[in-house]
């Protein structure tokens, strides 16, 4: 199984905890002989390219050095996470199986490569926006939001790190609660239930 | 190659939603592609009442929908309406079994789209640059702007060939962008005359008496109200055109500048004189066209200047500022009359030498009008991008990608 993960934040490059999270479960799913590949933001510290444990990772910058809000840095990084992506499958004989994308930033290209190449993605949630901002509905905020609902939309499979999470999602976004699985906190159990997730994904989409 | 060429362009505006020359741009271009055995695929956003996906002309167009997500400002809007249009235009390709063989962005509004299906279907990615934001600011002043700017940069990066309209804009390009002369190809706008001839026999008088009185010359502005246009040189000349010639400005458009033209036309005392119309639709404008005694284009940056041709088509005598493509289109004294880049005095004296002068009016209208059927025929520019885009995917055969991904 050939998986790729995008994710705004992987170590070196730690901004919350979904860095370190990312990275525990990229070791233990390549220890579940599954090819992983992790697509990310360039730190300017690690180089394009790296592979260690096993982990594939990709680091993408931005080819637009100006902006004016997180917002239009997100949208413009997500086209080189997509061609990333997509130099993943051509040189891998057009054979990704799933796309896990970490929270909202990289959902854009997933959506695209679902679309356009047929790659089913899971949508990981960390953290909603409504949460992070609480409840603030600017145009900003609801675009992010517009962004996440899209990702509850188009995703085969939700997951979340708690029940709380799950309920919240379901709420906010009319989800089915079905659809959103809750992942084991426990690190030895994780790679497994997420890997069982995958394959379900791969299933509903052949 | 077996099948027809297939082409997929993305633009932000294809009719009935016009916003300025785009539209129109795409709506003939695509149409003589169709006619040259080229199968366009046009992926464009909504406007209300237009259908989701149609075939006008031959060409399947496709409207996305461009308003669902918030957004703060217009650049935003633009990056997450091209995250619509590339999540639609990716779904569309994929129906097609991946049957494009290239994809054709126009401007940095649809830039993000056409970078992203461009690596996710490894297929030739052209560019044609409108317009470009240094040009429209003169200069790059704010973070916004170089975000732009930057993004205009990168699309002509990622581009194949990055094509332009003119002479002028091809080194206006290579310029702003630092790029390669090669990777520059001029292709001109067209215009097509037929659609003014339609209306030919009909006495436009009634018409007429809506704009302006029998006696009133009326010299005509259409564009947007925005600076670069330049309509405030034009309300500004218009005292020393009254000096001479009895006339109504006619101004067509809408623009940030609406309010502040008004109240310059107010303060001059020209109300009775300069009448706004805002937008107007097609059918009503071609007529207003053909009824202007001149058109008048005062733009202070203009990368081609279609409305030039339009009024040329439509046997409009014109007056332009020596700028841009403008000063390519039109012969000074041949076809048109050419004066002084945001000069109001220097516009003035061109306007008087049209009203003043019918036979010299009626030389440069019949020169004018020779010209656009000869030279900016849209038959002849498809035929130009067909050429092109075969040169290309001939090249394009031979790199890596053609054969990984057959």
């Amino acid at each position: 199984m050939q998986i790729i993960i995008l994710s705004w934040e992987y170590p070196p490059r730690i901004v919350g905890q979904l860095a370190s999270y990312v990275k525990n479960l990229a070791v233990h799913l390549v220890k579940n002989q599954t090819r992983t590949c992790v697509i990310t933001y360039d730190d300017y510290l690690t180089g394009e390219y790296e592979e260690a444990e096993g982990v594939k990772t990709v680091r993408v910058t931005n080819p637009v050095r100006t902006h004016i809000g997180v917002l239009t840095w997100v949208l413009t990084l997500n086209q080189e996470v997509a061609r990333a992506a997509s130099n993943v499958y051509y040189n891998n004989d057009k054979q990704v199986d799933v796309i896990d994308v970490q929270d909202w930033h990289f959902i854009p290209a997933a959506v695209t490569l679902k679309k356009g190449l047929g790659i089913p993605f899971i949508y990981s949630i960390e953290s909603l926006e409504d949460h992070r901002s609480h409840g603030a509905n600017s145009p900003f905020n609801m675009a992010i939001k517009s962004i996440e609902w899209l990702g509850t939309y188009e995703a085969e499979r939700l997951l979340v790190k708690s029940q709380w999470m799950r309920d919240e999602t379901a709420r906010q976004y009319k989800v089915p609660s079905e659809k959103i699985r809750i992942a084991s906190s426990e690190p030895s159990k994780l790679a497994e239930e997420i890997l069982e997730n995958y394959k379900a994904a791969l299933e509903k989409n052949k | 190659m077996s099948r027809d060429l297939s082409v997929m362009m993305l633009a932000w505006e294809y009719p009935p939603r016009t916003i300025g020359g785009i539209s129109p741009h795409i709506y003939y271009l695509s149409k003589s592609l169709a006619k040259n055995g080229v199968k366009v695929h046009v992926v464009t956003c909504d406007f209300p009442g237009a259908p989701a996906h149609e075939v006008v002309d031959g060409v399947e167009v496709y409207r996305i929908d461009s308003y669902k997500n918030p957004s703060p400002d217009f650049a935003t809007w633009v990056y997450l309406m091209n995250m619509n249009m590339q999540k639609e235009a990716a779904a569309i390709t994929r129906q097609l079994g991946g049957k494009i063989d290239i994809f054709h962005a126009h401007d940095w509004l649809v830039a993000t789209a056409g970078i992203g299906l461009k690596h996710v279907f490894r297929k030739p990615f052209f560019a044609t640059i409108h317009s470009t934001e240094i040009g429209r600011r003169n200069g790059i002043h704010f973070d916004y702007e170089k975000m732009i700017h930057e993004t205009e940069a990168w699309l002509t990066y990622e581009a194949w060939k990055v094509i332009c309209c003119s002479d002028y804009m091809v080194q206006h390009v290579k310029w702003a962008f630092g790029l390669p002369p090669d990777k520059l190809v001029m292709i001109p706008n067209g215009v097509n005359p037929q659609v003014y001839a339609k209306s030919e026999k009909e006495n436009l008088a009634e018409f007429r008496s809506r704009y302006a009185l029998p006696e009133e010359k009326i010299v005509l502005f259409v564009g947007r109200l925005v600076y670069e246009k330049g309509v405030h040189v034009l309300v500004n000349a218009a005292p020393k055109v009254l000096e001479k010639t009895n006339a109504k400005f006619v101004i067509v458009g809408n623009g940030y500048m609406k309010d502040q033209l008004s109240s310059l036309a107010n303060g001059m005392g020209l109300v009775h004189k300069v009448l706004f119309t805002g937008f107007l639709d097609e059918e009503t404008l071609r007529k207003l066209q053909r009824c202007a005694d001149v058109s008048v284009v005062p733009s202070l940056f203009e990368p081609f200047g279609i409305v030039a041709l339009e009024a040329m088509a439509a046997k409009s005598p014109v007056v332009v500022s020596d700028t841009g493509g403008l000063s390519e289109i039109v012969k000074h004294d041949v076809d048109g009359v050419k004066v002084y880049t945001g000069n109001p005095d220097s516009l003035a004296w061109g306007i008087n030498r049209v009203l003043t002068d019918e036979a010299y009016a009626d030389t440069i209208r019949t020169n004018a009008y020779r010209k656009v059927q000869e030279e900016y025929n849209w038959d002849k520019i498809a035929q130009q991008t067909k050429t092109m885009y075969e040169n290309i995917l001939a090249e394009y055969s031979k790199s890596f990608w053609a054969q990984k991904t057959q």
